[in-house]
C-alpha cells in the first residue's frame, strides 16, 4: 500500500484508499477534555492511530488540532496553564499522564517536527547528535553512524555531506526542516509528530518534505497537523476532522474526502468554510 | 496650473486649495513640523558637541603631561636626584635586612619563651643575634652617611631649579601685564620684571659634588662587602625548625645583599648626568610606572600602574562575584521561573541600581567593612587566605560592593540576551527528551552566550567607572597588590583610577604636572570604557542570532 506516492499526481486525486486499519492502534486517545485555563479546548475526543501509517488532523484554525498532536508528547506540560480534564491517552496500552511515566523517555519516543524549522544554532552534525548525546551515547564512531543514517533517512545526506560541520542555520528553508525531520528520527522514536511542517516552505520544498513522510512511514507512526488540504489527501492514511475543539469525523483518507458522513465535514473538505 | 479658468468642478477647487493651504503656525517663514524636526535634531546635537567638548578638553589638559613630565625627569637627573637615588638603593636593601633580623630575633625570642626560658635566660641566648645587628648597622653607618649628605645637597638643588622655575613664571606674568598698560606702568612693570632674579643652575658643577663621592663609597662598599661576609659567617643556628627557617632566609638576604653591591656600584660609574631623557621615558614613566608619588620635597612619581592595578584588581574581583549571582539569576528569571516570581525577580533586582553608590559607601565602611573584620577574626576561619584581615577596607570590600551595582546592568542584559533566543529551540530540545537542565546548559546558553559576554562586559565597564564605592571602601593605598600573599591578596588595600582622580582633583594647582597627570589618568579610564563598550557592542552584533 506504501509506495511513494510521485509528486507529480494532480492534488485533487486521492491516494490509494487506507482502509479501516486492521492492527490495534499504538496510541489510543480516549475521551479526553483538555483546558487551557478555564477555557476548555478539547472535548471528549476519542481517536485511535494505528502504527506505520500517516494520520492527518485537519479542521480550521483554532480547532484543537495542534492542542491535541501537543498532548501526545506532553509538550502542552510547558504552557503553565494547560491541564487534562478527563479522559487519557495511552501509547502502547500505558497512560502517559500517569505520574510515574517518565517524560524525557515519553519524548524520545515520541518526536516532533514543528511549524517554523528551529535547527539549533550548531552545526548540522551537532544538530543530530544533540538527541543522542542527551541519551548518552558519546562514541564518536556511533554518532557518525546515526548521523549519516539520519541524514539519509531525510533525504538530505547528498545535499549537505560535503558540509556536516557548516551551522545547521546556514541551510535553505526546505532543507532546514528536513533537518528537523532527521534530528527527530535520529533518536529513533516510534511516533513523529509533525505540525504543519509545510506550512513555511515554498511548494518545491513542501514536495520533498511530503516525498520524505511517505518513506518514513514504512518505520514509523506519523502524526501530521495539516491546514492544507491537499496535502492532508496527499499524504495521509487517515484523517480526523476537528471542529471548535471536537472531533468530527474519523476515517480513512479517501472516505473523508471522497464521502464524508458528516455534513460538516463536507463542507470544510469542499472549501465551503475554514 | 496653467490656466485656472479651465478647473471643472468646484469641488475639486476647493480640495486643491485645502491641500495647498498654509498650516496655522508659521515662524519665520516655517511650519510646525520644521520647527518639531528642528528641535529633535537640535538635541542630538547638543548632545554630540558636548561629548565633543568633554574628549576634547580631557586630552588637551592632559596633553600637557608628555612635556612637562619629561622636564621633572630631566631635572631629576640634572640635579643628580637619580644618582642619590641608586645608591639609596643599598641602605634601603640594608634597612629591610635590619627589619628581617630584628623579625627573626622576635620569632625566636618567642620561641625559646615557649620552651620556658625566662625573658633573660632568652635575651642572653639571643645576644650574638644582636651582635649581628649592632655589626650590621654599624657597617652601613658610613654609606648611610654619605646618602645622607648628598641627598641634602641634590634636594637643595633641585629646589633651586625650583625657585628659578617659579620666577621664570613671576617675570613672564610681569612681562604679559606690560601689553595694554600705559607708558609710565609698563616702564615700571619692564623694571620689575628685570628685577626678577633667576638663577642659572650650573647642573655640571653641582653634579661634581656628588659624582666625586664615588671613591669614597666604593671604599665604603669594600668595607660593607667584607663586614656582611664575616657577618653570614658569625651568623648562629638555631634547632627550632622555624626559627632555623628564617635565619636561613636571612643569611639568602644577606648574601643577596652582598652580591648586590658591585651592580650599584657598575650602575653609578655608567651614570651620566647629560644622558638625555628620551621622548617616550615620560610616556611610559607614566604607563609603567611603579609608583605615585606627589608633593613629595625629594622626586614626584606619577605612574599609573598601581592604581591601574587596583582598578582591574577590584573590577576582577567584583566581577567574580557578579557574573555567577547576574547570570544565574537571569537564567532563573528567564526560564526557571514562574510568571509572579518574574514579576517580583526582576524589578527587585533592577530597584539596586537605584541605590546612590555613596548610599553603597557609608554602609561598606560602617557594615561590611567592620563584620568582614569581625568574621575574619573567627578562629575557626583562619585556614582561609587572608584571614584574619589587616585592614577592614580593602579591595574585597570595594569589591563587594561593586559587585552589587554590576548586579543589575548584568542581570537585566544578560536576561534580555535570554530573551532573545527564539522559544522554538527550547521546545525543539524538550521534544528530544532534554531535561530542563539540560536545555539551558547546552542549548540556551551558548545561543545567548554573544549576548551574555556583552552584558558581561558592560557590567566591567559599569565597575571601572565607579568612583565613590571604591574610594571610600578600597582603602586607598598607592601600591601594587602583593600577589604572593596567594588568594589573600583580595584583602589588601588598594587605590584605583577614579579614586586617585577624585581625591586629589580638588587639591591641584591648575595646570600643574600632578594636575595634567590627573587628566592622564582620566583619559587612561576614558579610553577603557570606551574599548569595553565598543568591544561589547561589537561582540553583540558579530554573534547575532540570525533572526528570523
Amino acid at each position: 500500500m506504501s509506495t511513494a506516492q510521485p509528486l507529480t499526481a494532480a492534488p485533487t486525486v486521492p491516494p490509494p484508499a487506507a482502509p479501516a486499519p486492521a492492527t490495534p492502534p499504538i496510541v489510543e486517545i480516549d475521551k479526553l477534555d483538555f483546558f487551557y485555563g478555564d477555557k476548555q479546548a478539547l472535548f471528549d475526543v476519542t481517536l485511535g492511530i494505528p502504527e506505520k501509517q500517516v494520520t492527518a488532523f485537519i479542521g480550521p484554525s483554532g480547532c484543537g488540532k495542534t492542542t491535541l498532536l501537543r498532548c501526545l508528547n506532553r509538550m502542552n506540560d510547558l504552557v503553565d496553564v494547560a491541564r487534562i480534564g478527563g479522559g487519557e491517552i495511552r501509547i502502547d496500552g500505558i497512560n502517559i499522564y500517569d505520574p510515574r511515566v517518565d517524560v524525557i523517555e515519553l519524548r524520545k519516543r515520541v518526536g516532533m517536527v514543528f511549524q517554523k524549522s528551529n535547527p539549533f544554532p550548531k552545526s548540522i552534525y551537532e544538530n543530530i547528535a544533540y538527541g543522542l548525546r542527551l541519551h548518552g551515547i558519546t562514541h564518536k564512531s556511533k554518532l557518525d553512524e546515526v548521523v549519516e543514517k539520519s541524514l539519509r533517512g531525510a533525504a538530505l545526506w547528498d545535499e549537505v555531506k560535503d558540509r556536516l560541520h557548516d551551522s545547521g542555520m546556514g541551510l535553505s528553508g526546505g532543507q532546514q526542516q528536513r533537518l528537523c525531520i532527521a534530528r527527530a528520527i535520529a533518536v529513533e522514536p516510534d511516533v513523529i509528530l509533525m505540525d504543519e511542517p509545510c506550512s513555511a516552505l515554498d511548494p518545491i520544498a513542501t514536495a520533498k518534505v511530503e516525498e520524505l513522510i511517505h518513506e518514513l512511514k514504512n518505520k514509523y507512526t506519523i502524526v501530521i497537523v495539516t491546514h492544507n488540504m491537499q496535502q492532508a489527501a496527499r499524504v495521509s492514511d487517515l484523517t480526523a476532522f476537528f471542529y471548535l475543539g471536537k472531533l468530527i469525523e474519523f476515517a480513512g483518507t479517501q472516505k473523508i474526502f471522497m464521502k464524508p458522513s458528516n455534513p460538516q465535514t463536507e463542507a470544510y473538505v469542499s472549501g465551503h468554510f475554514g | 496650473m496653467a490656466n485656472d479658468t479651465q478647473e471643472p468642478i468646484a469641488v475639486t477647487h476647493s480640495v486643491r486649495k485645502q491641500l495647498l493651504a498654509p498650516g496655522k503656525f508659521r515662524l519665520f517663514g516655517k511650519n510646525r513640523d520644521w520647527w518639531i524636526k528642528q528641535f529633535f535634531e537640535g538635541n542630538a546635537a547638543l548632545s554630540i558637541i558636548v561629548l565633543l567638548l568633554i574628549v576634547f578638553t580631557l586630552f588637551r589638559e592632559a596633553a600637557g603631561f608628555m612635556p612637562g613630565n619629561r622636564h621633572n625627569l630631566e631635572v631629576y637627573r640634572l640635579a643628580g636626584l637619580e644618582y642619590v637615588d641608586i645608591v639609596k638603593r643599598e641602605t634601603n636593601s640594608a634597612a629591610a635586612l635590619g627589619r628581617e633580623l630584628s623579625a627573626t630575633r622576635l620569632a625566636w625570642f618567642e620561641a625559646l619563651r615557649a620552651e620556658g626560658l625566662t625573658s633573660e635566660t632568652a635575651n642572653e641566648r639571643l645576644a650574638p643575634l644582636d651582635e649581628i645587628d649592632t655589626r650590621l648597622a654599624d657597617a652601613t653607618g658610613p654609606l648611610r652617611d654619605i646618602v645622607s649628605e648628598m641627598t641634602d645637597h641634590a634636594a637643595s638643588v633641585k629646589e633651586r631649579a625650583n625657585v628659578a622655575e617659579d620666577m621664570k613664571e613671576v617675570r613672564q606674568n610681569l612681562r604679559s601685564g606690560i601689553k595694554g598698560a600705559d607708558s609710565q606702568r609698563a616702564a615700571s612693570l619692564e623694571s620689575q620684571a628685570a628685577a626678577v632674579e633667576i638663577e642659572e643652575i650650573d647642573y655640571a658643577t653641582e653634579i661634581v659634588a656628588l659624582t666625586s663621592r664615588l671613591p669614597e663609597i666604593q671604599a665604603a662598599n669594600r668595607a660593607l662587602s667584607a663586614e656582611l661576609g664575616a657577618l653570614a659567617a658569625a651568623l648562629p643556628r638555631s634547632d627550632i625548625p622555624a626559627v632555623s627557617k628564617r635565619l636561613q632566609r636571612f643569611a639568602q638576604a644577606l648574601e643577596e645583599f652582598r652580591v648586590g653591591i658591585p651592580r650599584v656600584e657598575g650602575e653609578l660609574v655608567r651614570w651620566r648626568a647629560d644622558e638625555p631623557v628620551g621622548a617616550f621615558e615620560s610616556f611610559n614613566a607614566f604607563l609603567f610606572g611603579r609608583t605615585w608619588v606627589t608633593a613629595s620635597f625629594w622626586q614626584d612619581w606619577y605612574g599609573v600602574l598601581p592604581l591601574f592595578f587596583g582598578s582591574f584588581f577590584i573590577s576582577v574581583l567584583a566581577l567574580a562575584i557578579a557574573i555567577p549571582l547576574g547570570v544565574c539569576a537571569a537564567l532563573y528569571v528567564n526560564q526557571v521561573a514562574r510568571p509572579a516570581e518574574q514579576r517580583f525577580i526582576k524589578p527587585y533586582i533592577e530597584f539596586i541600581a537605584a541605590i546612590p553608590s555613596v548610599v553603597l559607601g557609608f554602609f561598606g565602611i560602617a557594615m561590611l567593612g567592620e563584620t568582614l573584620r569581625l568574621v575574619s577574626q573567627v578562629p575557626w576561619l583562619s585556614w582561609v587566605p587572608g584571614f584574619p584581615m589587616q585592614e577592614r577596607l580593602n579591595a574585597f570590600t570595594a569589591a563587594t560592593l561593586l559587585a552589587l551595582m554590576a548586579i543589575p546592568t548584568i542581570f537585566t542584559l544578560a536576561e534580555d540576551a535570554l530573551q532573545n533566543v527564539p522559544k522554538a529551540l527550547r521546545e525543539a530540545s524538550f521534544a528530544l527528551g532534554a531535561s530542563r537542565l539540560q536545555t539551558i546548559v547546552r542549548i540556551i546558553l551558548p545561543a545567548a552566550l554573544s549576548g551574555i559576554t556583552a552584558a558581561i562586559l558592560l557590567g566591567f565597564g559599569r565597575v571601572i567607572g565607579e568612583t565613590m564605592v571604591v574610594l571610600l571602601c578600597a582603602g586607598n593605598r598607592i601600591a601594587i597588590p602583593d600577589f604572593s600573599a596567594g588568594l589573600g591578596v583580595a584583602f589588601q588595600p588598594v587605590h584605583t583610577m577614579t579614586g586617585i582622580v577624585a581625591q586629589e582633583m580638588g587639591e591641584v594647582v591648575r595646570g600643574s604636572l600632578h594636575y595634567r597627570a590627573l587628566f592622564m589618568v582620566g583619559s587612561l579610564l576614558f579610553l577603557l570604557s570606551l574599548a569595553v563598550n565598543y568591544g561589547a557592542q561589537k561582540i553583540v552584533t558579530r554573534y547575532r542570532l540570525p533572526q528570523s
